[in-house]
């Protein structure tokens, strides 16, 4: 048995951003590790140095775009009262007080019961509005230096450069080791949490982990509509393919950029 | 009466008009009158005069081994006598025709992102010889003129203010960078601790939480069976 826990629209938006993000990851490694060999063969699939940054300019300036369509979205959603108090993303005191109770259970203690959204999910979820304040700005000031120096020093390049990195690399050492040990280490998700677009989410693990959730489903009577059978093999397939993909990518990137760091002149 | 008028007038005129004939005794001193007549900028080089029996209380032999050839490397850096105010930087460095540029620059060159990755030679920039000093004043890497003689030459429109950009950054999380480029090496460190202090916190969260999982257990039991 399994629960719909993302609607067709969110997990387009997902699947976007994990093709936006991959892109960006692999074209901006391709040039931060440009020296080595490492690098040259991410960048090779691109057409090299040149087109990576041609490439990752195109792909960053999508994700603006994305960025926005979503928070139109997420405000549509809000506008029209499409959501109840327990599907907001917005951190609460009772956040603070599970992520608490999340922390006392792994040294023994209870299991807390969560809501629609765990704390670990908001903080994924704020994370890349972080990211693409600090990304997107500092990408957009590197977009054209020649233009941005006419509105600042020039030498708030320097900073924006650094900040970039720096800020992606954080971002990618979240993702790829933080956000995919969640979905494909942990027992009952591994080897791949089905519940973004594979298979929907499984439903004894919900109500394992999100009981209060499942709770209100039920009191509303939205419970039976949500539920749905095992998942088209077509789909799970796709699911895996498309998520052990990125993550194994990420994975080298991460391997792969720690062992040439130190070829690379900064 | 007329005469005793003009007598006090110019008396007086010659005590309060005698202000300029003051202002002339600083050409008594010395050193300006010797500037008087000497017809070059008074500056010289090291090598340019004769040895004196130099100052007890300053070791020159030390300062002379650190630069390079007869250079004042150590001259303040933002006046003249410095080498980057020179026409020629490089006069006087010993075998200069036989060396190159990263012989003696290399810290510099692989500071330089623009040498590191883009491949771009030290003379692209810097010039023919002889190379001028980038404050000498006709130096096409002078500030007042970089961004239009230098810049431009691949950034096209590039402005003074993008000429600003630091070609050769200094490392941002170098002790030294703190007294040339503050506001780089604050908000790198500061990053850098967001960053190590984020993936320390939450690695270790997820590490904990994978081992805990292994020991739940799910509720096997289906919908309508709850019912």
């Amino acid at each position: 048995m399994r629960i719909r826990r993302f609607t067709p629209v969110q997990k387009t938006f997902h699947l976007l951003l994990i093709a936006t993000f991959l892109t960006q990851s692999v074209t901006g490694m391709a040039r931060m590790y440009s020296t080595t060999l490492f690098g040259q063969v991410l960048g090779a699939p691109f057409g090299g140095y040149e087109n990576c940054l041609a490439v990752h300019k195109v792909v960053g300036l999508a994700m603006i775009v994305l960025f926005a369509c979503h928070v139109i979205y997420a405000l549509f959603l809000v506008l029209v009262g499409k959501l109840e108090k327990g599907d907001s993303l917005i951190p609460a005191l009772r956040d603070f007080k599970e992520f608490f109770s999340h922390l006392r259970w792994m040294l023994g203690g209870r299991l807390p019961e969560f809501e629609r959204w765990a704390y670990w999910e908001k903080f994924d979820y704020w994370a890349v509005f972080w990211g693409m304040v600090l990304l997107g700005r500092t990408g957009i000031m590197l977009y054209n230096p020649v233009e941005t120096a006419r509105f600042m020093d020039g030498s708030e390049l320097n900073i924006a450069l650094w900040m970039h990195r720096l800020e992606a690399v954080l971002a990618m050492g979240y993702i790829f080791l933080v956000h995919f040990g969640v979905v494909v280490l942990r027992k009952h998700s591994f080897p791949m949490d089905q519940a973004m677009w594979g298979g929907n989410a499984d439903y004894e693990m919900m109500k394992l982990e999100k009981p209060e959730w499942i709770a209100r489903l039920r009191a509303g009577g939205r419970l039976d509509g949500l539920l749905v059978k095992e998942s088209a093999p077509v789909l799970t397939a796709f699911s895996y393919l498309v998520g052990l993909g990125g993550v194994s990518l990420g994975v080298y990137l991460i391997i792969g950029g720690l062992i040439n760091a130190r070829l690379v002149p900064w | 009466m007329q005469h005793k008028l003009i007598l006090h007038a110019l008396l007086l005129a010659g005590v309060l008009l005698a202000a300029p004939v003051w202002a002339q005794e600083e050409v008594t001193s010395g050193q300006y009158r010797y500037k008087d007549r000497e017809s070059s900028t008074g500056y010289y080089e090291d090598y340019e005069v004769r040895p004196g029996r130099g100052s007890p209380f300053l070791q020159w032999d030390k300062v002379q081994e650190e630069g390079i050839g007869y250079s004042r490397i150590y001259a303040d850096k933002y006046r003249p006598g410095n080498t980057r105010f020179r026409a020629d930087a490089h006069a006087g460095v010993y075998d200069y025709r036989y060396k190159r540029c990263a012989d003696c620059h290399k810290d510099k060159a692989m500071i330089n992102r623009h040498v590191t990755k883009e491949d771009i030679a030290c003379r692209q920039c810097h010039g023919g010889e002889p190379m001028a000093g980038v404050e000498y004043y006709y130096s096409p890497m002078n500030p007042i003129r970089r961004h239009a003689y230098v810049c431009s030459k691949c950034h096209q429109g590039a402005s003074a203010s993008y000429a600003r950009y630091l070609v050769h950054e200094p490392p941002p999380f170098a002790a030294a960078t703190l007294s040339v480029f503050p506001k780089l090496y604050y908000s790198s460190w500061a990053m850098l601790f967001l960053v190590l202090g984020t993936l320390a916190f939450f690695l270790t969260h997820t590490g904990v939480w994978v081992i805990r999982d292994l020991f739940t257990k799910k509720d096997t039991k289906g919908v309508d069976d709850e019912d």
